[in-house]
């Protein structure tokens, strides 16, 4: 059975968690702490936690000043208005290769409440196009806090992507390491490629496909790319499948069809969204109106294969 | 730092330099030159100044020459593909932060500010604006949060020449009543004519008010 866990939750204890570590870490908010959890760093270090208000644009630059002062900040807010911010990530945090810790929450489909506006379908692509830029994306809640506190600990600027609650269990006591993609499952006829809550949803289809040989990796680590386990995989795999909570335009099927090309030209097939999303009561039902539930790809690939 | 910069007349050296280029922001340099002198000169080590209106990197230059931390082969280096930047950016003398990008230095300055409250540690952070800058947003969210968190050590002041890319500021967009926006947002607000022993003068009496942050509108026209 699938053990259920949630990624802010896993967010707000984890800093917590650096925060006692390592005093130059402060948390910078856009009045969505109860939401993004990182009222828990509020709680323990009230003196190093800073109320920014509902400015995402004074958010990014104010904690490019904290980084500039030799502070490690972590701005956090909903990844479809941290948006909002990109310019000013882009000429100030991405240009000037500042030490800005960005998390952006509510990614994907997790905010399903909220509809097409909260849903954030094309921060991969943002991010991952600027240069100094890292992108990370979790799959569980135990690769949460340990990818988080290596961005921590490592200079320079990064992105990391989490969704809201929906988090299963894909993870023990793995040792992660950034830059280092995980094969979870061999296998020959088709290779999933996945990153963030598409990992578990990928060993499923796997799990419901088992007259097929399905291989599963999980690559949380979107910039840099991990090409080498790419092109490892892709040598053996009859196909390659990449899956994503987020636009198959320029996001992580976009970063994997762009290497395949040219080192290894081969047929990628990208499930992902094509369109904004909407409102629903549940995620699991928008995960499979939009084809991304384990039945709907595991329906596709047995018409591709 | 040094207090001659005052006196200094750098205003030949600028359009010497921006003669090359076809007067690249010229204007935007022009006025942005008195303020800079009396900021340099006003400047202590530990203080730091933005230039958030990057367009007038050129003043920034000349400014850097007369305190020779740039030759004249330098400085006639300007926008050349290896020379300086036609905007600051991050490792010039004193810059702290590129611009060229408006709207960002002032929250920038706030980070610095509440870093340097944590530390303990007493330093000014200048910022200087111009006034078609303010027509971003983010200027005003930044205006909250200096103010909100009571940081009288952030000094702002504006290059109001009265002129942005296209036009006046007043027919391109209304900036008045200027003085009066700053004070409704919390800060102590100046008005001061746009003359460099001026300018230092006034910095100097801000040093002694405490707990908000400062405004100073240098007016090119008064």
């Amino acid at each position: 059975m699938p053990v259920f866990e949630s990624f802010r939750e896993a967010f707000g204890r984890a800093l917590v968690e650096i925060g006692e570590k390592n005093e130059d870490v402060v948390v910078l908010d856009a009045d969505v702490k109860d939401s993004t959890k990182t009222i828990y760093f509020e709680k323990a270090f009230p003196d190093r936690f800073f109320q920014m208000g509902i400015s995402e644009q004074d958010l990014i630059s104010t904690a490019a000043g904290f980084a500039i002062a030799g502070k490690i900040p972590v701005a956090s807010a909903f990844a479809a208005f941290m948006m909002r911010a990109w310019e000013q990530i882009r000429n100030t945090v991405a240009r000037d290769n500042l030490n800005v810790k960005i998390v952006a929450t509510h990614s994907g489909f997790s905010d399903f409440m909220d509809g097409s506006s909260h849903q954030s379908l094309e921060d991969i692509a943002l991010m991952r196009v600027l240069p100094n830029m890292h992108v990370i994306v979790p799959a569980d809640a135990h690769a949460t806090g340990i990818l988080l506190s290596q961005m921590i600990e490592r200079e320079g600027p990064f992105y990391m992507r989490l969704g809201r609650d929906y988090a299963v269990k894909v993870y023990d006591e793995e040792e992660l390491k950034i830059g280092n993609a995980e094969i979870l499952k061999e296998g020959e006829d088709v290779f999933l490629l996945a990153c963030g809550p598409m990992v578990s949803v990928a060993l499923e289809v796997a799990e419901k496909l088992k007259d097929l040989s399905i291989g599963v990796a999980d690559f949380h680590t979107i910039k840099p790319f991990d090409e080498e386990t790419l092109l490892k995989i892709a040598r053996k795999a009859n196909l390659i499948i990449t899956l994503e909570e987020h636009s198959i335009f320029g996001g992580f099927g976009g970063a994997v069809a762009e290497i395949l090309s040219e080192n290894m030209p081969r047929r990628v097939i990208r499930i992902g969204t094509r369109d904004f999303g909407k409102s629903s009561r549940d995620y699991l039902t928008l995960l499979d109106f939009y084809g991304l539930s384990s039945d709907k790809i595991a329906r596709k690939i047995v018409e591709v294969v | 730092m040094s207090e001659s910069l005052v006196n200094s007349s750098l205003d030949n050296k600028l359009r010497e330099m921006l003669s090359e280029v076809r007067n690249f922001h010229l204007g935007s340099s022009v006025t942005c030159l008195e303020i800079l002198k009396a900021v340099m000169a006003k400047k202590r080590e530990r203080d730091v100044v933005i230039l958030s209106k990057g367009h007038s990197a050129p003043a920034f230059y000349v400014i850097l020459s007369e305190l020779g931390l740039l030759s004249g082969e330098e400085l006639k280096s300007f926008a050349d593909l290896n020379g300086l930047p036609s905007h600051v950016i991050r490792g010039l003398p004193f810059i702290e932060v590129s611009s060229g990008s408006l709207g960002q230095g002032l929250s920038v300055a706030n980070g610095i500010a509440l870093a340097s409250r944590i530390e303990g540690e007493e330093r000014n952070i200048y910022v200087i604006l111009g006034d078609g800058e303010l027509d971003e947003g983010q200027i005003w969210e930044a205006a909250m949060s200096s103010s909100h968190y009571r940081l009288d050590n952030v000094v702002a002041i504006v290059d109001r020449n009265f002129r942005q890319l296209t036009g006046k500021t007043e027919e391109i967009m209304s900036k008045e009543p200027l003085v009066d926006k700053w004070k409704a947002f919390g800060w102590e607000a100046f008005e001061v004519e746009n003359k460099a022993e001026k300018i230092l003068k006034l910095l100097y009496e801000l040093d002694r008010i405490k707990g908000r942050p400062k405004v100073v509108i240098a007016s090119w026209k008064m």
